[in-house]
């Protein structure tokens, strides 16, 4: 036991041993403790708390509760299914089809990432609502695309990405001379597909599933928007929060939220992606041979250029949207939009949001870098934990996010020491880097697992201390992730809605909260420029990025793969 | 790998950079340049007592909105440039308003309550939310819009209404509705939108236009047979009136002047028209929060939202309500109240029972759809 002890502490003396790395490595792990748990528990224990009993009690009484459940659990499944389809098309041409226009699928693949909230819905009802400029103009029908079957459009469209970029990892992976040793065994392009493709992609086919599963369930923006009377647990939260400001009631939904989306998403993290077939096998990997049956390349084909056209038909029609004076009713060309977003009343929250984004950014991407460090290449007790506190902001929902902020931050705390946060900028912040820390983390531990641990040995043997290392052998060796990784909490804080709808202030305007009052009240004009100087805005970050540090860099990576 | 470094290093200087200058923005209260004072002491009017315009009186002010946004902005415009005290606001809709300010009693974020039905208000007041304050400029006032009590004056009053589209209407061979019974007729189903009561000050009016018609009981029979017809329950109570215009619904059960800003906005053919039975209307009220936390820039907005050249503003950004101000012109496309048939609807009496009819609505009409627990 005191052996065990002695090698626990000289574990954590290892890591102390570093004045600089210990301290990064100690206000990381601080800020998870402070900013990601402790909201947690907060919801938890007031959930439990004598006040929620009623809460409780009239939720059992309604007749609509079960409803409720019932609407968010099939809009997952179905999201999920359709999601999961749309990243498997969309992987398997880019893989396995000799077809033109690859390289435009990809982009279309990767576009809903950047897009922010609303967007698609307002262009979905624009053009596909019962006065939609295609259902109704063209078509003659008034089709009733509010509900289950519009959130499902809406949302697969807006998450697919998540799938096809899991699949696209696995199917460039998967080791070619499998399928050529059942094609020589005799079996037909089919049965291979059938018998040896599909059963190696069951763990990616599962884990994007589940994955949509949990980001359907956490979506805010689209059921206010598009779900009609299809009431889901995220609009039922938002209701209790900003129409009763009901913090009890809050608490006790987010739970109901909670589980299922970390049951699901641990599930899918521990066991799901453990049990992955590809083979690195060190042996030089091709793509195999593409398909070329002309029977099974141009359906494929045709039906991945069919989605690809919706997108971005769907994508146009908001910079339509923008520039045209009453958007599906006046097709008058204007620029009021833009001015308004650009110099009007809009403009504090473009700069507003940008500037707090771009706090968060480097925040989260080096605090991402070290956890990642910390997890891959130091031993000690608690690690496993620390990996399962750093992915927990991706598993929790934003709304949760958000109340679990009120619940936390909403009075001094430590008599004082601590202020009250909420209101303020600094709490906006905050909540941007515990959303973007999951992906910089994941990104990083994916990079460090890929690098010998023999470079950092050889370093540190020749009398480099722990800090040195990580500076001059891991960082570089790491810095596309840790780009991707930036560029991806730039585009996230940027997009996030849920998170900070509960958080904003007069003092601070945030562009998405800014786009969904818009929306709310009808100015879709106004809520399109919004989510164009969006894009803009995000795309240009990248863009900057990419001149700025060149090829071989996070950005390039993001583009092309 | 310096290029890297020089990027890296930079960005995080800019964040320090922008971290230092960030919180600079927030919370310190800005000293007028003297130049405003001057500007304040003409701007108000010299009905002002003279100890509030001996010491100047500075911002920040926080308005809570009830219009629509473009008027929330050109007043808040408006009043900085006439008195150089700085001010935001944010627009919520009237229950949303009473649940915030009962969440933070006691550390208000607002200083004063502006617009949206002063149901609302009177709610507020009952809960120990308001804090009277009669404002110089409420003399011009006439008395039925304004508080016997001072708890609230009114700014602007309007006639709740039918905002029909009248294509979607044509396609499905309905006629424009002329009685509440008419939104009734199971083609409508739906194709009707109307605000949340709970959160909407224009969706309560709608609830107690009601309980004076038929008595409460018989309110509810009613609101849950509209229920059937019902398309979306909306979070504030302008917003069914774009969904008219848009054509996503027929019929839209809003105020009457919103339809015609929308009309007007969007050259969508909007109809208004107004139930034979009687309807409900607004008194849009203002009101100081109790424990504001700037009470003397709140009562300086006050007074100032009372003069027609402020209430003149509504107009310019196509708000057609009718001015409380006698003084205030009447702009030509304002709804003529006198030729709509009103209900005899008394807001201090809605505002009293609020509460408990909300309480019954969530239960019986909307259960479920939202948060239960009040």
């Amino acid at each position: 036991m005191s052996e065990f002890v002695a090698l626990r502490l000289r574990e954590y003396r290892r890591l102390t041993q570093d004045g600089v790395l210990a301290v990064g490595v100690l206000i990381s792990l601080v800020f998870l403790g402070f900013f990601v748990v402790y909201p947690l528990v907060k919801i938890l224990s007031i959930s439990l708390s004598s006040e929620a009993v009623a809460v409780y009690q009239r939720l059992l009484a309604g007749r609509a509760t079960g409803q409720v459940i019932l609407n968010t659990v099939w809009m997952g499944l179905g999201v999920a299914s359709v999601g999961t389809l749309l990243g498997f098309l969309f992987a398997f041409v880019q893989v396995k089809l000799d077809a033109p226009f690859k390289r435009f699928f990809h982009l279309i693949g990767i576009l809903p990432i950047i897009s922010p909230p609303f967007a698609v819905a307002m262009s979905v009802i624009n053009l596909f609502g019962r006065s939609g400029l295609i259902t109704h103009r063209l078509l003659g029908i008034r089709y009733d695309i509010y509900g289950l079957d519009g959130l499902i459009l809406v949302l697969s469209i807006s998450f697919f990405p998540v799938a096809y970029l899991t699949l696209l990892g696995m199917m460039r992976a998967l080791d070619p001379s499998m399928e050529e040793a059942a094609t020589s065994l005799g079996a037909g392009k089919w049965r291979v597909f059938r018998t040896v493709m599909l059963p190696m992609l069951v763990p990616g086919l599962a884990s994007s599933f589940l994955l949509l599963f949990v980001e359907a369930l956490a979506d805010l923006a689209n059921p206010l928007l598009i779900g009609g009377n299809y009431t889901v647990l995220a609009s039922r939260i938002y209701m209790a929060i900003i129409g009763e400001y009901n913090l009890h009631a809050g608490a006790v939904l987010s739970v109901i939220l909670l589980l299922p989306s970390l049951t699901i998403f641990f599930f899918q993290h521990y066991w799901v992606s453990r049990r992955s077939y590809v083979s690195v096998t060190g042996k030089p990997t091709g793509y195999g041979h593409p398909i070329r049956s002309p029977w099974v390349k141009w359906p494929l084909f045709a039906l991945c250029a069919l989605i690809s056209g919706l997108i971005l038909l769907i994508y146009g029609n908001i910079f339509v949207g923008a520039v045209v004076k009453v958007w599906g009713i006046n097709y008058g060309l204007t620029l009021e939009h833009f001015h308004f977003v650009l110099f009007g009343y809009g403009s504090k929250a473009m700069t507003d949001t940008t500037l707090l984004s771009a706090i968060a950014t480097p925040v989260a991407g080096l605090m991402g870098i070290l956890i990642a460090f910390l997890v891959v290449r130091r031993k000690f007790m608690g690690r496993s934990l620390v990996d399962f506190t750093s992915v927990l902001g991706l598993a929790v929902p934003g709304t949760v996010v958000g109340i679990g902020f009120i619940l936390a931050f909403n009075q001094p705390m430590w008599g004082g020491l601590v202020p009250k946060l909420t209101g303020t900028g600094l709490i906006i912040i905050l909540a941007y880097v515990v959303r973007s820390i999951p992906a910089s983390v994941r990104t990083g531990v994916a990079a460090m697992q890929q690098v010998d641990e023999a470079m950092d040995e050889a370093s540190t043997s020749l009398g480099a201390s722990s800090a040195t290392t990580f500076r001059r052998i891991t960082m570089p060796l790491v810095r596309p992730a840790f780009l991707t990784g930036l560029i991806y909490s730039f585009a996230r804080s940027m997009t996030s809605l849920s998170a900070i709808i509960f958080l904003v202030t007069p003092r601070w305007r945030i562009m998405t909260a800014q786009i969904l009052n818009e929306a709310e009240t009808g100015r879709f004009g106004n809520a399109a420029a919004y989510c164009v100087v969006l894009i803009a805005i995000v795309l240009s970050s990248i863009g900057l990025m990419y001149a700025v540090v060149g090829s071989a860099t996070g950005a390039e990576r993001l583009i092309e793969t | 790998m310096r290029r890297f470094i020089i990027l890296f290093a930079g960005m995080l200087i800019l964040s320090l950079l922008l971290g230092a200058c960030g919180p600079q923005a927030t919370p310190e209260p800005t000293q007028p340049p003297a130049t405003n004072t001057a500007i304040l002491s003409t701007a108000v009017s010299p009905t002002v007592e003279p100890t509030a315009t001996e010491k100047p009186v500075t911002g920040p002010l926080t308005v809570l909105c009830g219009p629509q946004e473009d008027w929330c902005q050109a007043a808040v415009a408006a009043f900085q440039k006439a008195t150089g005290i700085e001010t935001s606001y944010v627009r919520l809709a009237s229950g949303e308003a009473v649940a915030r300010l009962q969440a933070e009693a006691g550390a208000p974020t607002f200083d004063v309550w502006w617009g949206g039905p002063s149901d609302g208000q009177v709610d507020a007041y009952t809960k120990g939310l308001i804090e009277p304050y009669v404002p110089p400029n409420a003399a011009q006032i006439p008395d039925v819009l304004k508080d016997p009590n001072g708890a609230w004056t009114g700014i602007y009053a309007g006639a709740l209404g039918f905002c029909s589209n009248k294509g979607v209407l044509d396609e499905l061979g309905v006629a424009v509705p002329t009685s509440w019974e008419d939104l009734l007729n199971p083609k409508l189903k739906g194709n009707i939108a109307v605000a949340d009561s709970r959160t909407s000050g224009t969706a309560y009016t709608f609830l107690y236009t009601q309980v004076l018609l038929h008595g409460e009981n018989g309110a509810f029979a009613y609101m849950k047979q509209v229920d059937n017809n019902i398309f979306q329950y909306t979070k504030s109570g302008s917003a069914p009136g774009t969904m008219a215009a848009a054509g996503e619904v027929a019929v839209a059960i809003i105020f009457s002047h919103d339809c015609v800003k929308f009309r007007e906005e969007t050259g969508a053919n909007l109809v208004v028209s107004f139930p034979i039975e009687g309807t409900g209307f607004e008194i849009g009220a203002e009101a100081l929060i109790k424990n504001a936390p700037n009470p003397e820039a709140a009562k300086v907005w006050m007074d100032w939202a009372l003069t027609p050249e402020a209430q003149a503003i509504a107009a310019t950004v196509k708000s057609y309500q009718v001015p409380s101000n006698p003084n205030t012109p009447v702009p030509a496309q304002a709804i003529n109240l006198s030729q709509v048939n009103l209900v005899n609807y008394d807001s201090i009496a809605a505002g009293k029972a609020k509460s408990a009819l909300l309480d019954r609505y969530a239960a019986e009409v909307r259960e479920g759809a939202a948060a239960p627990e009040k």
